[in-house]
């Protein structure tokens, strides 16, 4: 894009904008409201930084019940799918010319065709062989975590099988043919030598085949009987009602898909620094040496950030407190409660009056209302930057604070210093104070 | 064929050519063809409770099929309007879904792809990952949270007074098409993208030395050559989005169904198999239809899909 | 090592589907031999050693190593070592890993395995190497480990598709030389593929030319130089200036040929068509460029050719002089240097002699296009 007109680039630039926005901005927003202690998950109003989410999170028996399960499934369907993908894909290589398009089509069918259709499928077919078979319905083959397995197989395999394709089309196969010539069999060729070649397309695939297994929702809705996956339990958490500690589940998922990207991606950029400074392969994989691992690797920085900024917010969720914070606000909403019942119970007055003035007051006290409320949606903002550390109602807390935040301050955590806004709990109060919106709903 | 099987199993030796067949056979047979074929043959059944299966009662029929276009028998209407309407409806904004991804996703593939930017554009390619991996229904969960009543949105608006009562995006489906077109965003830029990248620079650089405009280098060389990814995307978002069953029970309206909630409802709600088997063949099929035609339309093959 | 081993090709035919890959193809190689298959790319000379190593069934014959007929074993039942077009080394395990696949795969211990893996790196002047990736390795050096690889799995024989081929020009002759002496060394049965003909000259003790399937003819390098069997054999390997004619009268394995353009012209029956061709008969005589000399009396003689210089090269060695004889007929004469100016000018007029014994007559068949 270098030779562009300008108009061009600076609309490509704010396009980009705009894009990762839509793109990321649902899941960071999502990720703030897990430290809202607001029971609905919302950003604003704010109520008080609370890390009581996670807590609630972790105690939840069904949401461990689900991972469970789901760690099950995803075990077993990395097994499956990965091993018939690979088979699917070697077979491909060598199956009959004529034969090779219409068995394409057929594995990778499963992809396009939707998830519903294909776990009432796998159900329906496997009750009936469990019926034909004369087993009781609570037999193996009815068992939802085996049907669930086969399910998801079905098309996560495909997936698997378009990895191992891309990958053995790097193969030479001249490399088989020379490990059968020195003698190898064909079990020790394909072992010693193909099958090598393949370990990083094993890796991926089964990163892959895991990660849409953890999220499969439409096949395993049908196909899961009394073992509800994650996913499934989520998904009647969120239509049953919504709160925050869904949204503390996909703040902890982010982080960790965050983690183990920037990983892959840090390690990959070694590689490709290693190659590209001509550098002997086991140099590079050997010993660790810290300012060689930053040195032209951003993606390193980034993540050495991150994972300082996530080690701080978990230090920090064992020391802070946000009670005394609470009840404060609490007490503040009470009392804008009270101010508001009278209130309205003025302006019902009011409008009783008016009813037989008929005068135009029901306008103004709106534009009244108006006014206070983005008032007082301004001014937390402004506040959190401003007076941090002017909180007398919480000594105890502070000083532990200051000095996460340093620690944070030193390894220039950009998480620490964003969380460190919002430890400040009086300007919160403030903010709660001057606030006249309603309080969230209960 | 003999020869070919004899050929095979010297190449693979006895033990790795059996595996090789047995996984493969297990996946094609047990796995996709006979379920899918048994799921057909049940949507011609009636639905009977289990002892009966087989029995007397049991026969072939398309009472199943006849119940998606008239209605339940004695229906007076004639036609079953409001499952009709479901299934009308589902395709059709499945088909607005891929339209708009298709809109949202080309700069970004041609701008992604023709970049030789190195590190930013890994960066990018990285961002542009991570949201997908992360959970379908946490997904539809941030924009019922950005959505919502008192979500962003709404708060935001209302705060600068643009509105002074919250809009339902809910009821008003805003939420579903944009959670649905978030959920596949990236199957559409990546096979774009692969196809893109590959595109040799010089021959646009060819192109605006010959004096074409952009909008023409888009037309006659750039599109051209991505039609196999187009399409791949294309594919994939309308047979995901028509598919999806998690985004419209978390982001649908209450008055709007999705065709697959129908499906799940006759299944889960109603127990009833064969009537969800028909109306899960009506959706493959449909799908089917739509997706190859299109193919056909464009001149795309089979063979590119999932590259 | 294994000694000198035969290798039998009897009747062996080679199709996939329709196509004849290797036609009636008779071979006997003897044991301790340098065979090569010579021929231009496609002419099934790949084909035929991949049926010898067994990766491939003759569609009909029997393929005999040392007696034993190979046909229905896989090729790791066969006492081949091939050495691959791209050398194929397995690019995850390190040298010493690599040339010692074959008795890992035995089972031998690991001990055992160095022990043998570095004494095949000694031989082959890469001492101390074995912990590299293949990768590390220099185009010389990758080819040296993909032959000891071969050899350390003690084959009987040993067959090299065209190793040379990715290999820089002085790297190859020097390569040659040194193929040659490790398999005087070993002493064990080497099956060698080539196009270029002058690998096959150097290396082998015996050549089998191929064309399209067939193989034209078998035989040492001065033979298959000097006395060709067919007019492919005698245009594919090295230059030949080709005249084509009816035989117009056979005196004592000589003929005289009533020449197209150029006139009677003499010359001797190649071996392989004494006793076959009688007076009309279609013929081409093949001269080499060196062979042609200039006349120094211009008698008008059979064994005389008039022609014009159309241009001359100096080629070092030698000056390449390009004639024109009558009606167009294309000639190169090449003329030693001896230390002589001998440029001559476009236009120039000769007469050029050449002796009867060098000029070869085959019946008239297909050339090899270059």
């Amino acid at each position: 894009m270098r030779d562009q007109p300008l108009l061009i680039r600076i609309g490509m630039s704010l396009y980009l904008l705009m894009f990762f926005t839509y793109l990321l901005g649902p899941l960071v927003l999502m990720g703030i409201t897990a430290f809202n202690s607001a029971s609905f998950p919302q950003i604003t109003p704010w109520e008080v930084f609370s890390f009581e989410w996670f807590s609630k999170l972790f105690a939840d028996d069904r949401i461990l019940e689900g991972l469970e399960n789901s760690l099950y499934v995803g075990f077993f369907t990395v097994i499956l799918s990965v091993s018939m993908g690979l088979a699917g894909a070697l077979v491909l290589t060598q199956i009959w010319p004529k034969l090779r398009a219409t068995y394409y089509t057929l594995i990778i069918a499963p992809i396009l065709v939707p998830g519903v259709v294909i776990g009432i499928s796998t159900l329906v077919f496997w009750a009936e062989i469990n019926r034909r078979l004369g087993l009781s319905p609570d037999s193996f083959l009815a068992n939802g975590i085996f049907l669930t397995v086969l399910g998801q197989s079905t098309f996560i395999a495909s997936y698997c099988m378009l990895v191992f394709v891309a990958r053995l089309q790097r193969y030479d196969t001249g490399l088989t043919e020379a490990a059968l010539d020195l003698g190898a069999s064909h079990i020790q060729a394909f072992r010693k030598i193909q099958l090598p070649f393949l370990y990083p397309a094993m890796a991926s695939s089964a990163v892959l085949a895991f990660l849409a297994s953890f999220e499969n929702y439409n096949t395993s809705i049908f196909t899961h009987q009394k073992y509800a996956t994650l996913t499934i339990i989520l998904s009647q958490k969120v239509r049953l009602g919504i709160d925050p500690s869904i949204s503390a589940l996909a703040f902890i998922i982010v982080c960790l898909t965050i983690f183990f990207a920037l990983l892959n991606e840090v390690r990959t950029r070694r590689a490709q620094l290693a190659v590209a400074n001509g550098a002997p392969v086991g140099v590079v994989t050997g010993g660790f040496k810290a300012p060689g691992f930053f040195a032209g690797n951003p993606a390193a920085v980034i993540l050495a950030l991150f994972v300082a900024g996530i080690v701080a917010t978990i230090a920090i969720s064992q020391v802070y407190d946000p009670e005394p914070a609470k009840s404060v606000l609490l007490k503040e909403k009470r009392a804008a409660q009270q101010l508001r019942i009278q209130a309205l119970q003025q302006r019902m007055k009011e409008r009783r009056m008016q009813k037989e003035m008929k005068g135009p007051d029901i306008f103004g006290g709106k534009t009244a209302g108006e006014k206070a409320k983005s008032g007082g949606a301004v001014n937390p903002g402004k506040g959190a930057f401003g007076s941090i550390w002017k909180s007398d109602s919480l000594k105890s807390v502070i000083p532990t604070d200051e000095k996460k935040d340093k620690n944070g301050l030193k390894s220039k955590s950009p998480g620490v210093n964003t969380f460190g806004n919002v430890f400040a709990p009086t300007n919160l109060e403030d903010a709660a104070g001057s606030r006249k919106k309603d309080a969230p709903k209960e | 064929m003999n020869g070919f099987m004899k050929d095979y199993f010297r190449k693979n030796g006895a033990l790795m050519g059996w595996t090789l067949i047995i996984l493969v056979g297990f996946w094609t047979v047990m796995l996709i063809i006979l379920p899918q074929l048994y799921m057909f043959d049940l949507s011609f059944h009636p639905h009977l409770p289990p002892p009966e299966m087989g029995g007397p009662k049991d026969h072939y029929t398309l009472e199943n099929y006849d119940y998606l276009v008239f209605g339940a028998p004695g229906n007076e209407d004639g036609y079953n309007k409001v499952d009709l309407l479901v299934f009308g409806r589902t395709l059709i904004a499945a088909a607005f879904v891929t339209i708009i991804d298709l809109m949202l996703c080309y700069p970004i593939a041609y701008f992604l792809g023709q970049t030789k930017g190195g590190g930013f554009v890994r960066i990018l390619v990285l961002l542009l990952i991570i949201p997908y991996w992360i959970n379908e229904i946490l997904r539809a969960f941030a924009f019922r949270i950005i959505f919502g009543d008192s979500g962003v949105i709404n708060e935001f608006l209302m705060l600068f007074a643009i509105i002074d009562s919250p809009i339902d995006f809910i009821r008003a489906n805003v939420a579903l098409y944009a959670g649905l077109g978030y959920a596949y965003i990236l199957l559409m830029i990546f096979p774009m993208y692969n196809v893109i990248e590959s595109l040799d620079r010089n021959q646009i650089e060819a192109a605006r030395d010959m004096g074409a405009s952009w909008v023409t280098i888009h037309r006659r060389i750039v599109i051209p050559y991505a039609k196999p990814g187009i399409a791949s995307g294309c594919t994939m978002v309308f047979m995901l989005s028509a598919g999806a069953l998690a985004a419209p029970q978390i982001l649908g309206g209450p008055s709007s169904l999705w065709f697959t909630q129908l499906v799940y409802q006759w299944f889960n709600t109603g127990g009833n198999w064969p009537q969800a088997s028909a109306y899960a063949i009506v959706l493959l099929v449909a799908c089917l239809i739509i997706v190859l035609t299109v193919m056909r339309l464009f001149k795309v093959n089979m063979g590119d899909i999932g590259k | 090592m294994g000694s000198g081993v035969s290798v039998d090709l009897q009747d062996m035919w080679i199709k996939f589907g329709d196509f004849v890959a290797v036609r009636e193809a008779n071979v006997n190689i003897k044991g301790g031999d340098f065979f090569s298959f010579l021929g231009p790319s496609g002419c099934g000379k790949t084909t035929i050693l991949r049926a010898v190593s067994g990766f491939l069934e003759p569609s009909a014959g029997n393929i005999l190593i040392g007696g034993e007929n190979m046909i229905g074993k896989g090729p790791n039942e066969r006492p081949t070592a091939l050495i691959f077009q791209n050398l194929a080394l397995f690019p995850l395990m390190k040298v010493w890993e690599n040339i010692a696949f074959s008795m890992e795969v035995r089972g031998a211990s690991h001990g055992e395995r160095r022990k043998r893996a570095d004494e095949l790196l000694d031989m082959i002047a890469l001492t101390g190497q074995g912990d590299k990736l293949p990768s590390e390795l220099s185009g010389g050096q990758k080819q040296r480990v993909a032959i000891a690889r071969a050899l350390c799995a003690e084959p009987d024989v040993l067959l090299l598709d065209e190793p040379l081929s990715a290999l820089d020009l002085k790297l190859r002759q020097h390569m040659r030389t040194e193929l040659r002496e490790i398999q005087k060394r070993v002493g064990i049965t080497f099956i060698y593929i080539t196009h270029d003909q002058g690998e096959a000259l150097t290396m082998s003790d015996n050549v089998a030319v191929m064309k399209a399937g067939i193989i034209d003819q078998i035989a040492d390098g001065k033979s298959i130089y000097d006395d060709p069997a067919t007019a492919f054999v005698a245009s594919f390997v090295g230059e030949n200036n080709c005249f084509r004619g009816e035989v117009s009268k056979i005196v004592n394995g000589e003929a005289v040929v009533d020449t197209n353009r150029t006139g009677l012209l003499r010359g001797r029956i190649a071996s392989d068509a004494q006793g076959k061709l009688s007076v009309g008969d279609d013929v081409m005589m093949f001269i080499r460029p060196e062979a042609l000399h200039l006349s120094e009396d211009g008698q008008e003689s059979d064994t005389r050719i008039l022609a014009d210089v159309h241009h001359s090269e100096f080629e070092g060695q030698s000056y390449n002089v390009f004639l024109e004889g009558t009606e167009g007929k294309e000639m190169k004469m090449a003329l030693t240097n001896r230390g002589e100016a001998r440029l001559f000018d476009a236009g120039t007029s000769m007469a050029i002699k050449y002796d009867a014994s060098q000029a070869v007559i085959v019946p008239a068949g297909e050339l090899a296009s270059e």
